[in-house]
């Protein structure tokens, strides 16, 4: 718990009131307003706090007084082995533990304890002989005499007293489409346990105690209700009618924390593809993700065929014209390196491969993100790949990247659902029926594929070049948005790391990109032949190849 | 002393005394020059003056390979507008070192905005953008730090659009898509390589195993 660096002086002890709207003497009013509605006397919190120690769990209930959620002092008085001090003075009270000494005045919010001060939010009030104190005083005033750590965790009620072991645990819950998922953000890093019980999934923890926070929860027919088993350390999901089954994952994640995912799944899909065991100890089964945020929202396109095979490509030069991309040590231009590949590429597939090509820029001249989508679009790409060149203010962060599309910022917009065909007349008579799709939502249709796609240029590069350990992921970027067919994005290297500055510009390594963008292509290629494993409606899961979305535990 | 000049002294006393006060206790008071943002529905931060809250920020790697969230103890601010202003402009300035700001120096906000379903509004000086070394991996830092430390501390924020000098913006640099409000991405904090699965003849990735 800090101490205020600088002692509030008594004068602020309105500061809260001064420091809204009120300005000059209003303040002074304010204050004898606030005073006035002070004996408005205590009355009962909705909710008090818990007090958790190695002797259990006590609950330390709040009052209302004046507006302010306080507990009365004399509940404090045991739990804590506070002693009432002789001095006695009217409106100040001495509260000794051990040989320490606090200090506590009436309508002061400074509190001097064991030869330190320290503010408390609100002042603590006398009412008809009863002291109370702020909630913020157990967090902060207490530990500074406690001879036992003291933490306060408002958010959760909870009083965390001594060495008990009580993680925070940040859930989320979040739906999409027919699945959901339970995301636990576990502060400090302790892995739990997942079990299901009948129409239960308890996720247990080595503690002592569960500090739930749960944020934006809807129930839903997966999940009811999210319950904290204090005397287990667990928490208690209820799960709905519809759900089938469950997969859990953890990683480590920011400050010391755990990230632990549970994906629900309805019981329809369950049928159609098992789940993995839950196999929870020694650490959580894997499980699949992207999967439920690839289908969610799709739209019902099915009447729109996708191209059974790839006939043309189109290649993005990232950047160009005012638009340099980023710059390497020795002065590397992104968007010439990036030209440069685009050509050698557009060469070879035309060579070696047959296809047509389509260059969104065979110059250097600046395109918008848009136009370069709607440049394949228009000219019926089959597949699209935007090359750029990557940075990081890290000198040594090198290796290729491939991203695609995170599809879960386009998928939930409402009343957006697709125009389907339109019949138009063309020149020299008759009819044609055009795909009408929402630009925001051209790519939607195609995540699955452009996953593979991404995940094919990844092995592929990875097989010829230094790549990142971040292989493959998923990113809202702009350019791919409007692709109305497989797209991905490919970062050939970290022209601010002054080596690959250098194989950026040099033929040999261009040609290596060049080789692995060819192989890619005719894999893809060979796979839309021969029937993605997705076109088969029973198969609900992510195709195999898909592994960039498979997370592991690390144990 | 003739009882005139020493109650002349007396009442110049005063005045002296009285004329102190208001310069070093009254005037600051009356006028105090900290936090001069009137908190929306008139909700003023009565329970917490002087209060904290320790809110997770993002910072980018020693390796440059992902992000990392750092707690950070901030001023606490009863509204959420109020209280993303003060998480912003922390995330806005210079981390101490070693961490490194993702966010391009000389960055400054110029307004956020909370709207009532969840999306927040981030208006930051052309900084942002001008300043930005370029690359999909660091404009992705970029974004989702700014993102995150929305989202992450804020129940009230569910995502957040970037603009640029007050206006909507394509891109910063060039790749991720700020045309619309942007949710939590905790991807780019994990460890790199939990991304990545190998196919079963590619060599394991040391620091995986299971």
């Amino acid at each position: 718990m800090s101490a205020s660096p600088h002692p509030r002086p008594p004068v602020e002890r309105c500061a809260g009131v001064r420091r809204g709207r009120t300005r000059g003497i209003g303040w002074a009013a304010l204050c004898i307003l606030l005073a006035a509605a002070l004996p408005g006397g205590a009355q009962p919190a909705p909710e008090g706090l818990t007090i958790v120690s190695r002797d259990g769990r006590r609950s330390l209930p709040t009052v209302e007084v004046g507006g302010r959620t306080m507990v009365a002092l004399t509940e404090l008085m045991e739990p804590f082995g506070l002693r009432l001090g002789d001095d006695r003075a009217p409106g100040r009270l001495t509260l000794l533990r051990g040989t320490s000494v606090m200090v506590l005045t009436a309508d002061d919010g400074i509190v001097s304890a064991a030869g330190r001060l320290e503010s408390l939010s609100t002042p603590p009030v006398q009412r008809g002989g009863v002291w109370y104190v702020p909630i913020d005083f157990i967090g902060r005033a207490l530990p500074l005499i406690s001879d036992r750590p003291v933490e306060l965790r408002s958010r959760s009620g909870l009083v965390i007293v001594g060495d008990v072991r009580v993680p925070q645990v940040v859930a989320r819950y979040r739906r999409t489409g027919p699945r959901s998922r339970l995301s636990l953000m576990v502060t400090p890093s302790v892995e739990p346990r997942v079990e299901r019980a009948a129409a239960r999934l308890f996720v247990t923890f080595e503690a002592d105690a569960v500090d739930l926070v749960l944020r934006d929860f809807a129930p839903d027919d997966l999940l009811r209700r999210v319950l904290v088993d204090d005397r287990r350390a667990r928490l208690e999901m209820e799960l709905g009618g519809a759900f089938g089954s469950y997969a859990a994952s953890s990683s480590p994640a920011i400050g010391g924390s755990l990230d632990v995912v549970i994906d629900l799944r309805p019981a329809a899909e369950a049928r159609a593809a098992p789940p993995p065991e839950p196999e929870p100890d020694p650490g959580p089964a894997g499980g699949t993700e992207g999967g439920a945020e690839a289908e969610a929202g799709l739209p019902d396109l099915a009447d729109l065929a996708l191209p059974s095979t790839v006939r043309a490509v189109a290649i993005d030069a990232g950047h160009g014209g005012a638009d340099v991309g980023t710059r390497g040590p020795e002065g590397t231009l992104e968007k010439d390196v990036t030209l440069s590949v685009a050509r050698r590429l557009q060469a070879a597939i035309q060579r070696r491969l047959g296809l047509r090509v389509v260059l969104t820029r065979s110059a250097d001249t600046n395109v918008t993100l848009d136009e370069r989508a709607a440049i394949a679009n228009n000219n019926r790409a089959d597949l699209f790949i935007s090359l750029h060149a990557n940075a990081s203010m890290r000198e040594t962060a090198a290796g290729a990247e491939v991203f695609h599309l995170r599809p879960s910022e386009y998928d939930h917009d409402p009343g957006d659902a697709p125009a389907g065909g339109a019949r138009i007349p063309v020149v020299g008579g008759g009819t044609r029926v055009l795909d009408i799709v929402r630009w925001e939502r051209a790519q939607l249709r195609f995540v699955d594929r452009s996953a593979v796609w991404a995940q094919t240029l990844a092995e592929e590069l990875r097989a010829r070049l230094p790549m990142s350990p971040r292989g493959v992921q998923r990113a809202p970027l702009r350019v791919l948005v409007g692709a109305n067919m497989p797209a991905a994005l490919v970062e050939m290297g970290f022209i601010s790391n002054p080596d690959q500055e250098a194989q950026l510009a040099s033929p040999a390594f261009q040609n290596a990109v060049v080789d692995a963008v060819l192989a890619s292509i005719v894999r893809f290629r060979d796979l839309a032949e021969q029937g993605f494993p997705e076109d088969d409606p029973l198969a609900e899961d992510p195709p195999p190849d898909d592994a960039a979305e498979i997370r592991e535990p690390i144990p | 002393m003739s009882r005139p000049t020493w109650l002349a002294r007396v009442v110049f006393a005063a005045a002296a005394l009285g004329g102190a006060w208001v310069m070093f206790v009254g005037l600051p008071r009356w006028y105090p020059d900290e936090d001069p943002v009137v908190p929306a529905g008139g909700a003023a931060d009565r329970s917490t003056a002087g209060a904290q809250t320790v809110s997770t920020l993002f910072y980018v790697s020693d390796d440059g390979m992902r992000l990392v969230g750092v707690p950070r103890r901030l001023a606490r601010r009863s509204n959420p507008t109020a209280q993303a202003r003060v998480i912003l402009e922390q995330q806005l300035s210079a981390p101490p070192p070693p961490l490194t700001s993702p966010i391009p120096p000389g960055t400054a906000l110029r307004a956020v905005y909370l709207t009532a379903d969840g999306d927040a509004y981030v208006d930051l000086t052309e900084e942002i953008a001008l300043g930005h070394a370029g690359g999909s991996r660091e404009e992705l830092f970029t974004v989702y730090a700014i993102v995150n430390a929305l989202t992450m501390n804020l129940a009230a924020v569910d995502a957040v659009q970037i603009l640029v000098d007050g206006v909507e913006v394509d891109t910063l640099v060039g790749h991720v898509d700020l045309q619309r409000p942007l949710r939590q991405n905790l991807d780019l904090l994990e460890a790199p390589g939990t991304d990545w699965t190998p196919a079963d003849d590619a060599p394991a990735d040391p620091d995986r195993s299971s």
